[in-house]
């Protein structure tokens, strides 16, 4: 037996949810599914693959305030910002999921990042699993699957008419605790298999495949925007700018990437990264190489997002299947 | 024989006999339905160069990676517009590159893994299937370039619209914006050094991804393309949250167009009218 919900009650939960806290969800619009804040059940899109952006964007937005410092009766005050309320993402597929749990290593180490943290304890995740594997997922490559539990509070697995309902943790729970669940027999569908990508001892093969002429060349077609980053659920690299404007200051972060030209530029205007090929390396070796030595954990988790995304095609998943290749051959 | 066999002998050719370091052309990408960028620099290389109507990319923006050598490059009318565009702002030495042109039949709207026949809006109002400038062809030219009427369709429809649902329609795009300038590098225009946009000192444009600065950065990047953009679509077609970017840039060319006679990089030679000055040239606006 398990936990079920209907499609309609679903959306009737969903609805109460919105009422009571911050609900996002996946909303379709101009033809792009993106993650967005809802009021009412019936904005959010549940007929969809994945998400054009992760949702990262709401644990760490694209733009961030870290503190104000603002002109107050003579003095001047620093004010932190902080983060108000409680949320839920809805829809949040188990590639995304993971891509939370692995940006907890850096946010969350010691000293935790402030913002993330409170957002991150703030926000339920009701994950949904995937019902099919488009061409370019490899998430079981990575340690999850379509239908892996184990990142999110509840998980609903689409079946018939309705969803299968797992609570996963304590909040779950308690977020379900109003939910108009019933007892049925339902089987689930079978997960889909994405095609497998060759992640096998990818930090070791890593390793070997450094200095190979390789990256000049796939650096070649590369025109280094910071889309792959962007679309990315594990990227987090940030820029940090103070505006200040009629007395008061503003210290913000926004997304970066190591592809934005001039990046790695230093004080005295030294480029450590100044070839594209050196450039275009740092976005795999500080996921598949740097992030497993720091962190223990992959920087990538399959969702293929860069894949789809990337104007010239450069594909994670040729570029670590050349990988194995070029780091077997350099070793014999 | 078929267009693709002879950029293949082309490229083997000039590969052989040392003439270019590299060739750089299409062929086909990893979801097997669209084309990518290849640089070839052996010639057993060639093989792998495909033309058909997914190449849609614009060649010519690899030109200033590669400014300092011989190379040859796969050129369709409107990225041959951005090599005259190049030349004249004294970006590139004619002498660098070697054009194999190709006779264009427009580039069908493909997507990743989603094939289509669709063909892309901007080919819709093409004035160019031949190149302007090449120095090997690849390709039958058509009889006759067909002159669509009028040539601006699109701007026109926009024309016609209320200033508020031209502010509503600008917010609501730009509001999508994640400044990853996917727009910018794949421009051939867009090659500073330091883009404004980068610019500490001063600073013109903040580095929130907000809405306000979302538009005061396209706003400004298409004023810097007004009477240089070549109509290549680029920026619009690696845009991820389908900005209708060039609706902005040929509203300007129309402006251009109608105000100067002048459509950018027809020949290497006629200065832009929005980079050079006159003397005896007078504003009679009614200020």
């Amino acid at each position: 037996m398990s936990q079920f919900m209907s499609g309609e009650d679903l959306r009737s939960w969903l609805g109460n949810l919105a009422q009571e806290r911050t609900l996002i969800a996946p909303i379709r619009s101009d033809g792009l599914v993106l993650f967005g804040a809802v009021s009412r059940a019936e904005e959010i899109a549940l007929d969809y693959d994945n998400t054009l952006l992760s949702p990262k964007g709401h644990l760490f937005p694209a733009t961030d305030t870290l503190f104000t410092i603002e002109r107050r009766e003579g003095g001047i005050e620093l004010v932190p910002a902080s983060v108000e309320g409680e949320a839920a993402i809805f829809g949040i597929r188990p590639c995304d999921a993971l891509g939370l749990r692995v940006l907890d290593r850096p946010f969350l180490a010691e000293p935790a990042d402030a913002l993330y943290q409170q957002r991150r304890a703030r926000t339920a995740l009701i994950g949904l699993s995937c019902h099919k594997a488009s061409p370019e997922c490899f998430c079981t490559s990575l340690g999850t699957g379509p239908d892996d539990p184990s990142n999110v509070d509840i998980l609903l697995t689409g079946a018939g008419e309705g969803y299968i309902v797992q609570a996963v943790t304590e909040r779950g729970k308690a977020l379900l605790a109003t939910a108009p669940l019933v007892e049925a027999e339902v089987t689930p569908p079978p997960a889909p298999s994405p095609t497998p990508v060759p992640t096998e001892d990818i930090a070791e093969v890593a390793r070997r495949a450094f200095d190979v002429p390789y990256w000049a060349r796939l650096a070649d077609r590369c025109i280094h925007c910071n889309l792959c980053a962007y679309v990315c659920p594990v990227c987090y690299c940030f820029d940090i700018r103070d505006h200040s404007y009629m007395g008061r200051m503003e210290r913000m972060r926004t997304w970066e990437s190591c592809q934005s030209p001039g990046f790695s530029r230093i004080a005295g205007g030294y480029e450590p990264r100044d070839t594209k090929g050196a450039r275009l390396r740092q976005r795999f070796y500080h996921k598949l190489l740097y992030m497993p030595e720091q962190f223990g954990v992959i920087g990538c988790t399959g969702c293929g997002r860069c894949v789809t995304s990337c104007p010239v095609n450069i594909d994670i998943r040729e570029v670590i299947s050349e990988m194995q290749r070029l780091g077997a051959s350099s070793a014999s | 024989m078929e267009a693709i066999e002879r950029i293949r002998d082309k490229a083997r050719e000039l590969l052989e006999s040392q003439a270019v370091e590299c060739v750089i052309g299409y062929e086909r990408a990893t979801d097997n339905v669209g084309a990518r960028p290849l640089f070839a620099y052996e010639p057993g290389e060639v093989a792998r160069f495909i033309f058909d109507q997914t190449c849609h990319h614009n060649l010519t923006r690899y030109l200033r990676d590669k400014k300092d050598r011989t190379v040859a490059v796969v050129a369709k009318p409107c990225d041959s517009r951005a090599i005259n565009m190049l030349i004249n702002e004294k970006q590139l030495e004619r002498e660098r590159v070697f054009i194999i042109g190709v006779v264009c039949p427009g580039m069908v709207e493909v997507g990743w893994s989603r094939p289509s026949q669709e063909l892309q809006p901007l080919c819709r109002y093409c004035r160019q299937h031949t190149p302007v400038v090449y120095d090997f062809l690849a390709g039958e030219p058509p009889a006759e370039e067909p002159e669509p009427s009028p040539p601006y369709p699109d701007v026109a429809e926009m024309e016609g619209r209320s200033v508020a649902e031209r502010r509503a329609f600008w917010s609501q795009h730009f509001e999508r914006c994640i400044r990853c300038y996917a727009c910018r590098q794949a421009c051939p225009g867009c090659y500073c050094t330091e883009c404004f946009v980068d610019r500490l000192d001063p600073l013109w444009v903040g580095i929130r991804i907000a809405p306000g600065e979302n538009e005061m950065w396209n706003t400004i990047r298409a004023y810097h393309l007004a009477g240089r953009c070549i109509d290549c679509g680029s920026c619009q077609q690696v845009c991820p949250v389908n900005i209708p970017l060039m609706l902005l840039n040929r509203k300007l060319g129309k402006e251009v167009e109608e105000l100067f006679d002048f459509q950018a990089g027809l020949d290497a030679e006629t200065l832009p009218p929005l980079v050079t000055f006159k003397k005896e040239e007078k504003l009679e606006a009614d200020l």
